[in-house]
């Protein structure tokens, strides 16, 4: 599903340059759940920014289902994006000035989807999280870990084939961190969802099935979780 | 989609009321600045347009050039060239003469007395209203509403005429009783009412009452001062034609170019052509004025309010893209979660200007209510009456939507592309801050160019102020106050045999210094000129102005002689005083020099120059010093002015009323004091400034909503900077002045750009006038000064504030 050679990215800092992320080569396949790792600075955000698409690489390639994303123009990218990515972050991200309801709804105005099947794909998320009662609720109504479901319906909302998650559960206590993480799981293994999330957490990585640990922007080795 | 973002926008806008309150508040007064402008402009633009021949309806005009005096403008045509136009120049369909009058009616006693005074007396309002004595043509030519009559045949008969329905109303009670009934016309001439028509709309230029056929002016010639000679040319014969066709209007012009060339205007000093005046132009055009007393409004004028409605709008405009970009930083967030959730930037775009579309829909309703509050005021400042129904016309609807969508792309456009330029990274990680958006320098800009704007509008509005303060009390050369003036008596021959009686009367009360007959006081809109010899028996190269008065009009209205001495008293013209300037004019070095000589006015006898007047201010500021005669001749006086002692004023002017009414039995009564009079002279130039001072209000005002703005949003980014600073020992007045010194820098620097533009702009509105006033530097300072207080005093209110707060709660909890 995701192919990435050989890609770069540094900040030209007068004549040197600051590299993040050097020589990535990698190979993501439909289905897996995979969880990048390493220190602060290592480079595992904006990596993940590149696979999302809201960050481009300096150089290097990058492969989505067979297309390739390095020479796609904005307009492009955002049609990729909006029909097979979904994004979760570690500040949950929901807009402030709108209701659990229309921030699920945000996405799909996006696509463009048509009003009725908007109102019945957003019932049946509303349903599947239990959180049809909070629906008119605003973000900051909400306690953090209710908003990062939010975040994760949101993402789900335009039916994506892969998941990006930036720290999900960074700043969740542990009770509602591994609730996310479950629902990450279910999503992978009932749904068929390729996931990758950046985490900071050995117990939250092993929930995938494979972890890329980062160091000083190159892979620094693959693990499989048994 | 266009209800989330209806939604959002209402709900961003009540999470921010600060920053929408300044928006709203500054785009509605801007609109209603614009619209109130739009109604206006709309006005004067509409006069004369509603009639069916507009585009092949012309004036014909007289232009005079002269080597000695210039260009010379009049709407007046000497009566055998009319005649010789009407046979020669072919294009013209229809051709109407006209000569203007200003009657006072009286009602016959119904029992059958002669005596008119026993009956109702109307005049016209002098203002608005002419009476016209007119050829059965000019409703040939101009679609009236008929009401009854027929505009074939109702001038068709001497002593006829057609009135206007209030004046039917006002005579008769009803319009249906007016026709054939009998009035009688400035107690001499009995017409018959043959028509009733609509009264004129008020953008007409033709406000008349009355319209009398022409052959009654013919058979009362002497009366109303009909002269047909190819030497006389005044204003009150004017010439109206209805061309074939529009296209012949070259073909016309140059026929009527040679019109009297060959036999009368070859010799005569100068070149005198005819031509023809649009009608279009006839409202706009000040050199010829308009033909039934109504004002004249240059379109120069609209053009200027046009710019200055324009410019308001715009700078609220600015305030609107200044604040949307300063305050973009804070919204950064959520342009990245959108990008992220897979908005494209078109779609972002889409919302952000969808925003601002509520904004502006909002602030234009507040604005269409604030116009629609302040319209009625618009009569004090305009010749717009006021009328109830104008928003509710379509122009006014469309206007308002117009100004919505033009206003919601200016000023949406830009913060919409900004905002949704950004990075999503960037924006996710709160790496952008105000500093980094929209660029400083375009902030900075705008707030010079709204200064700007505000600076060359205080300035104008302080030059215009102060020139008609100095209009007002510059040294005219005659003491007009206290000086009660009654004008428009008729000088028909039972009025005249009663002048001395008057006169003596007047003497009798305590109150009165002085009183003297004249033709017109002596400023005054008269220009009645002619050709004239003095000390020669050739005509002079330059035409002499005339005042014809009594020997007590010195006395009376303060003139000063330079040499000689008084005319005589007298009813006909023995002796002749004469003006410094004409003195001047014709070569000699002192006064003395011209007393004795002899003066030949026209073809008349030669008669003595007796005294020299020290100049005085014949017309308007507005007109030049001219050569002037000043003698005596009981026919031509038709006002009469009585100097009196300052106390118990109103007691005085009952008393000559009681005395003018008993003496002047048929005349309505028309009293004024004369520095009054003066006054309305410069009714346009008060507006004008009344208009700048108002503009000028509305533009402080809103850049003053705007650097509140922009300094609320620069306090509030500069919290955790002010609290450091205040921990490190900086006094309250050291962080204002931080805060505040940058935008007193904008404002000087806008005074940069506005004081050379203001000085080229008013210094051009003064070569209007001949008597000026100097623009001196302390406006131009005191403008500078102005702003600069007014912008520290917006500005430091918000950062007194921020600076009093304390240190330790900013800096916890950043």
């Amino acid at each position: 599903m995701v192919e990435l050679k050989d890609i770069e990215r540094y900040y030209q800092n007068g004549a040197s340059k600051a590299w993040v992320l050097r020589n990535i080569t990698a190979h993501i396949a439909e289905g897996e759940f995979v969880s990048i790792m390493g220190p602060s600075g290592s480079g595992k955000s904006t990596l993940l920014h590149i696979l999302g698409m809201l960050d481009e690489p300096t150089d290097g390639e990058y492969w989505f289902l067979g297309e390739a994303v390095h020479k796609f123009n904005e307009r492009r990218r955002t049609e990729l994006y909006q029909q097979y990515l979904g994004f979760v972050f570690q500040a949950y991200h929901l807009i402030d000035d709108l209701t659990v309801y229309e921030n699920l709804e945000t996405p799909l105005l996006y696509k463009k989807v048509p009003s009725s099947e908007r109102k019945s794909r957003i019932a049946d998320l509303l349903d599947r999280f239990n959180m049809v009662a909070k629906k008119d609720l605003f973000p900051n109504q909400l306690s953090g870990g209710q908003q990062q479901l939010v975040g994760v319906a949101r993402a789900l909302i335009g039916n994506p084939r892969l998941i990006l998650a930036d720290e999900p559960t960074g700043n969740l206590q542990s009770p509602q961190a591994k609730e996310i993480m479950e629902v990450f799981q279910k999503l992978n293994k009932e749904d068929g969802v390729t996931i990758i999330q950046v985490t900071h957490s050995d117990v939250n990585a092993r929930y995938g099935n494979r972890i890329l640990h980062l160091m000083d922007g190159n892979v620094e080795r693959e693990e499989l979780v048994k | 989609m266009i209800k989330n973002y209806f939604n959002l926008a209402l709900r961003h806008l009540s999470k921010n009321r600060t920053y929408a309150a300044i928006n709203i508040l500054g785009l509605a007064t801007g609109v209603a600045a614009c619209l109130l402008i739009f109604r206006l402009v709309r006005y004067e633009l509409s006069f004369n347009t509603f009639f069916k021949n507009q585009d092949r309806i012309a004036r014909v005009v007289t232009n005079d050039k002269s080597e000695t005096e210039g260009e010379g403008f009049t709407p007046g045509i000497p009566v055998p060239a009319m005649d010789e136009m009407q046979q020669t120049v072919t294009q013209f369909a229809q051709f109407a003469r006209i000569h203007t009058t200003w009657p006072t009616l009286s009602i016959p006693d119904p029992s059958g007395s002669s005596n008119a005074a026993a009956g109702r007396k109307f005049s016209t309002d002098d203002e608005r209203e002419t009476g016209i004595f007119a050829e059965p043509a000019f409703f040939h030519i101009f679609d009236w509403q008929w009401l009854a009559g027929d505009p074939k045949s109702s001038l068709t008969e001497p002593n006829s005429v057609v009135m206007a329905r209030t004046m039917a109303e006002k005579c008769f009670g009803t319009w249906q009783m007016a026709v054939g009934q009998t009035v009688l016309m400035d107690n001499a001439v009995l017409l018959k009412v043959s028509g009733v028509v609509e009264d004129s709309p008020e953008n007409s230029d033709f406000q008349c009452p009355l319209i009398i056929s022409y052959a009654t002016l013919k058979s009362n010639a002497d009366l109303y001062g009909f002269h047909p000679e190819w030497g006389s040319t005044s204003s009150n014969d004017q010439a109206f034609v209805l061309l074939n066709d529009a296209g012949q209007w070259d073909a016309a012009v140059a026929a009527l170019a040679k019109v009297g060339q060959e036999a009368h205007y070859k010799n005569s000093r100068g070149k005198r052509v005819h031509a023809l005046q649009p009608l279009s132009d006839l409202h706009y055009d000040e050199r010829y004025g308009s033909p039934a007393g109504t004002h004249v409004t240059r379109k120069n004028r609209l053009w200027v309010l046009s710019s200055i409605g324009l410019l308001v709008l715009v700078m609220a405009c600015f305030n609107f893209v200044n604040l949307a970009t300063a305050q973009a930083a804070s919204r950064s967030r959520e342009v990245g979660v959108r990008k992220s959730l897979g908005g494209s930037r078109g779609q972002l775009v889409a919302q952000f200007m969808g925003e601002t579309g509520v904004i502006v829909t909002l602030a234009v309703a507040a604005g269409a209510a604030l116009a629609a509050v302040c319209a009625p005021l618009l009569q004090y400042v305009s010749n717009v009456p006021n009328e109830q129904a104008f928003l509710s016309e379509p122009a006014a609807w469309s206007f308002l939507i117009l100004t919505a969508l033009v206003v919601s792309v200016g000023s949406g456009f830009y913060p919409a592309l900004v905002l949704s330029g950004f990075e999503p990274v960037k924006a996710l990680k709160n790496s952008i801050t105000s500093r980094t958006v929209g660029g400083v320098s375009l902030r900075k800009v705008l707030v010079v160019g709204q200064f700007v704007i505000a600076q060359t509008l205080i300035i104008g509005t302080l030059v215009t102020i102060s020139q008609v303060e100095f209009l007002q009390k510059m040294d005219l050369g005659f003491k007009p106050d206290l000086v009660y003036v009654i004008e428009g008596i008729n000088s028909d021959s039972l009025n005249q045999s009663r002048f001395e009686r008057f006169k003596n009367d007047l003497k009798a009360l305590p109150a009165v210094k002085s009183s003297s007959f004249s033709s017109d006081v002596p400023s005054s809109g008269n220009n009645w000129a002619s050709n004239f010899a003095l000390g020669s028996t050739d005509d002079a190269p330059f035409n002499t102005f005339m005042k014809i008065v009594d020997a007590d009009y010195f006395e009376t209205y303060g003139l000063r002689l330079i040499a000689g001495k008084m005319i005589q008293p007298s009813d006909t013209a023995r002796d002749i005083i004469v003006n410094e300037f004409m003195v001047k004019k014709l070569g000699y070095s002192n006064p003395e020099e011209v007393i004795g000589k002899k003066y030949r006015m026209g073809g008349g006898p030669l008669k003595p120059v007796v005294g020299v007047v020290a100049d005085f201010t014949a017309n308007s500021a507005r007109e030049e010093m001219k050569p002037m005669a000043i003698f005596s001749r009981k026919e031509f006086y038709s006002t009469v002015g009585v100097k009196i002692a300052a106390d118990n004023l109103p007691a005085t002017t009952v008393e000559i009323q009681r005395l003018f009414e008993s003496t002047f039995p048929e005349q309505v009564f028309n009293g004024q004091f004369l520095d009054e009079r003066i006054a309305e002279f410069y009714r346009d130039e008060q507006r004008f400034s009344a208009l700048c001072k108002g503009f000028a209000a509305l533009a402080i005002l809103i850049s003053c909503l705007g650097l509140y703005g922009l300094a609320t949003l620069s306090t509030v980014q500069r919290t955790k900077e002010i609290g450091i600073r205040k921990v490190l020992g900086a006094s309250i007045g050291n962080v204002v002045g931080l805060l505040s010194k940058d935008f007193l820098l904008l404002v000087l620097l806008a005074a940069l750009v506005a004081i050379p533009l203001a000085w080229y702009a008013m210094n051009a509105w003064l070569q209007d006038f001949v008597y000026r006033t100097a623009l001196s530097w302390w406006l131009f300072a005191g403008t500078v000064g102005l702003s600069l207080v007014i912008a520290f005093v917006t500005v430091g209110v918000r950062t007194w504030s921020a600076a009093r707060a304390n240190p330790v709660r900013s800096l916890r909890s950043e």
